[in-house]
């Protein structure tokens, strides 16, 4: 007989992303109260998180969205490269359906407000581990289905647009960003539909005309 | 090193080719003037002297007339003859300097009354001062028929050279040339007056055109910088104006959110802060009930937060800093149709944080006085904003159907959105208002590529 017979299933990983320590202590203590949950770590923004992702191996990563250094929408991002499987909860200040969508579109699982009654943060950790999105009360009527063309590009897909529209090839982005290819392949797709562009003729074509690629020294 | 300014440059323009147009037009009237004056001088000139050689001519023509008697009849060794017509001819003296002269053909001085050291001297081969032959010319103009000679010969009155014409005749038999001249000097002498008469004229034309130039430039000069001083006086005063209407809307601003920050969230806290102490008594002493007081008090901190989130967003929308410009026109959009019910439509390119801080604050801060103005002014049903980065930089424009430029200029066109154009001009942008396809207004500002940033960090390290 061994104990993870008889015992719940493994604690949830729980990783704290929060540029105020006030904050970051308060959630870690209320987390602390719940059985299942174990805070791996408490980081002070967007590129400590990324430094230390692999290492600390998070389930869930509670995010900050206004940091330091990197902001909160491009970690998630960016951690999401590295680590797929992570589940993401936004926590934020803001109750605006704008920043709801943002950070969904940049691939996070929850969004929840920072001044919710903490049994909610709970919830919210329950309910993406369950591989389910969790959206703050009150947010989920403002989300208006999005018309798919007019889905903004998030950050990463922003800067591999613009290297892709410089010329280089999907395993030069790769190595530039430190990503694998198929991670630059699967942004190029979503370019791709977001845009509504098949080729990268027309991408470039469609950076220049936006203003993309002035000032970066590349001529057409 | 002081740049001229535009109306320094203007009257500038203005200026030099006056200046030189003016200069132009002195120097062909006076050429002109001199060429005229000249012609005319030397004409009157030519004249003079030709009265004086027909009279000369004549003179000496009556001489040779009046002897005929006498030598016409004497042989041309007859010494009495000679004799009696040099006497006479001697007498001859006519006005200040007039005489008859005799030379024989060898240079011999037989007649020279008012000279008459010369008699009988021999002046073949003499000159002028001018080396010009004077007796040796006589003598052969007269053996050759008669003719006028021109020569520099001294007064005989002062004893000076001036210019003398001569005619000249000859009585053959007796190898004599006989003539008379005057002393042209006075002809002369009122052509060079005449001549610097009218140098004189056109030297005082030339100081006339450029009083009268200068004087033009000065007005000019002095009209323009009056105008520009005033100018400059009422925009001082405008700026004036502006500053302080500024400064009241900062103070009031301030004043605003002390009031909301003492009286709103303040209070709360001291409610938390009675909640709070309240808890802490009851467990103290082990009252059960403490948690009511703890619940009230977090209740209350909800609100506070609620609130500062509140007045932050309307001192600067944070969206505008997180998400850009577009998510934050959306959302502006967004509530101003939930307010007004005026229907609206934003329209953007799907690039997100493109615009440095400068220029989304003053785009957001344009479509911000433009959605106020068309709910205060413009009777608008219908509202488009858009907001897109082409090749030059970005462009947002705010169009309605409303009642358009004409009827909401003096109020549109007010504090608000010449702040806005003050501000978008410090970007190099462009702040511009038209007529909409609608019918109603449009505002268009455009920030130029420099305000658009690099695109996010490729790698990280």
């Amino acid at each position: 007989m061994t104990l993870s017979d008889t015992q719940p299933p493994a604690l949830i990983k729980v990783m704290i992303v929060d540029d105020h320590p006030m904050v970051a202590e308060g959630i870690q203590s209320i987390l602390e109260s719940y059985d299942d949950i174990n805070v791996v770590g408490c980081l002070p923004n967007g590129r400590a998180a990324i430094e230390s992702v692999a290492e600390l191996d998070p389930d869930v990563i509670l995010m900050d969205l206004n940091m330091p250094e990197i902001g909160g929408l491009s970690a998630t991002e960016i951690l999401l490269e590295r680590q797929p499987d992570t589940r993401i909860v936004i926590l934020s200040m803001h109750d605006n359906p704008e920043y709801i969508s943002s950070a969904l579109s940049h691939g996070a699982m929850g969004y929840i407000l920072k001044d919710v009654p903490t049994d909610e943060i709970k919830l919210a950790i329950d309910t993406v581990m369950r591989g389910e999105r969790y959206l703050c009360t009150g947010a989920q009527g403002s989300l208006e289905p999005k018309d798919a063309a007019r889905e903004s590009l998030t950050e990463r897909e922003q800067t591999i647009l613009l290297q892709l529209a410089q010329g280089k090839s999907n395993k030069e982005v790769a190595l530039t960003l430190d990503i694998s290819v198929r991670t630059v392949e699967t942004h190029r797709k979503n370019i791709k539909r977001k845009l509504g562009i098949s080729s990268t003729a027309g991408l470039t074509r469609y950076a220049m005309e936006h203003g993309v690629l002035q000032g970066t020294g590349v001529r057409l | 090193m002081i740049a001229p300014t535009y109306a320094q440059k203007l009257t500038l323009i203005a200026s030099v080719p006056l200046v030189l147009a003016v200069t132009a037009i002195a120097f062909v009237v006076a050429l002109q003037a001199r060429a005229v004056a000249d012609r005319e001088i030397s004409t009157l000139e030519q004249q003079l002297l030709d009265a004086k050689k027909v009279e000369l001519r004549n003179y000496v023509t009556q001489a040779r007339n009046g002897f005929y008697f006498v030598y016409g009849s004497a042989s041309p060794d007859d010494g009495a003859a000679k004799s009696q017509v040099a006497q006479i001819l001697a007498a001859m003296i006519y006005g200040e300097e007039g005489q008859f002269f005799v030379y024989d053909y060898d240079g011999t001085a037989l007649v020279s009354p008012r000279q008459t050291d010369r008699i009988n001297r021999n002046f073949a081969g003499e000159t002028d001062s001018d080396g010009t032959p004077v007796v040796d010319e006589l003598i052969r103009i007269a053996r050759s028929g008669g003719g006028y000679h021109t020569y520099m010969w001294p007064k005989p009155s002062t004893g000076e050279d001036a210019q003398m014409i001569t005619y000249v005749t000859s009585f053959p038999s007796w190898q004599w040339a006989v003539g008379t001249g005057v002393f042209i000097d006075d002809v002369l002498a009122s052509g060079a007056a005449a001549r610097s008469d009218v140098q004189a004229r056109v030297q005082r034309t030339f100081f006339y055109i450029g009083v009268i130039t200068v004087t033009a430039l000065l007005l000019v000069f002095g009209t323009g910088m009056l105008v520009n001083l005033r100018e400059r006086r009422l925009a001082d005063a405008k700026l004036k104006k502006l500053t302080q209407r500024v400064f009241d809307a900062q103070e009031e601003e301030r004043g605003r959110v002390a009031r909301e920050l003492h009286d709103g969230i303040s209070q709360i806290l001291v409610g938390v802060r009675y909640a709070l102490d309240n808890a802490r008594r009851r467990l103290e002493r082990g009252d059960a009930r403490a948690a009511e007081p703890l619940a009230k008090g977090i209740d209350s901190l909800a609100q506070a937060i609620a609130e500062v989130r509140r007045i932050s967003r309307d001192l600067r929308p944070s969206i505008l800093d997180d998400l850009g410009l577009g998510p934050a026109l959306k959302t502006l959009v967004e509530q101003f149709a939930l307010r007004t019910g005026i229907q609206c439509r934003f329209d953007t390119v799907v690039f997100r944080n493109r615009l440095d801080d400068e220029a989304k604050i003053a785009l957001y801060r344009i479509a911000q006085e433009a959605l106020t103005n068309i709910e205060r002014h413009a009777r608008a049903t219908e509202v488009i904003v858009d907001l897109r980065g082409h090749r030059q930089g970005a462009t947002l424009s705010i169009s309605d159907n409303g009642l358009g430029l004409a009827k909401t200029r003096s109020t549109a066109g007010g504090l608000g959105l010449r702040n806005m154009q003050e501000r978008i001009e410090q970007l190099d942008g462009t702040l511009t208002m038209q007529t909409s396809a609608q019918g109603g207004t449009e505002i268009t500002a455009t920030v130029p590529l420099t305000h658009m940033l690099r695109p996010p960090p490729t790698a990280l390290p």
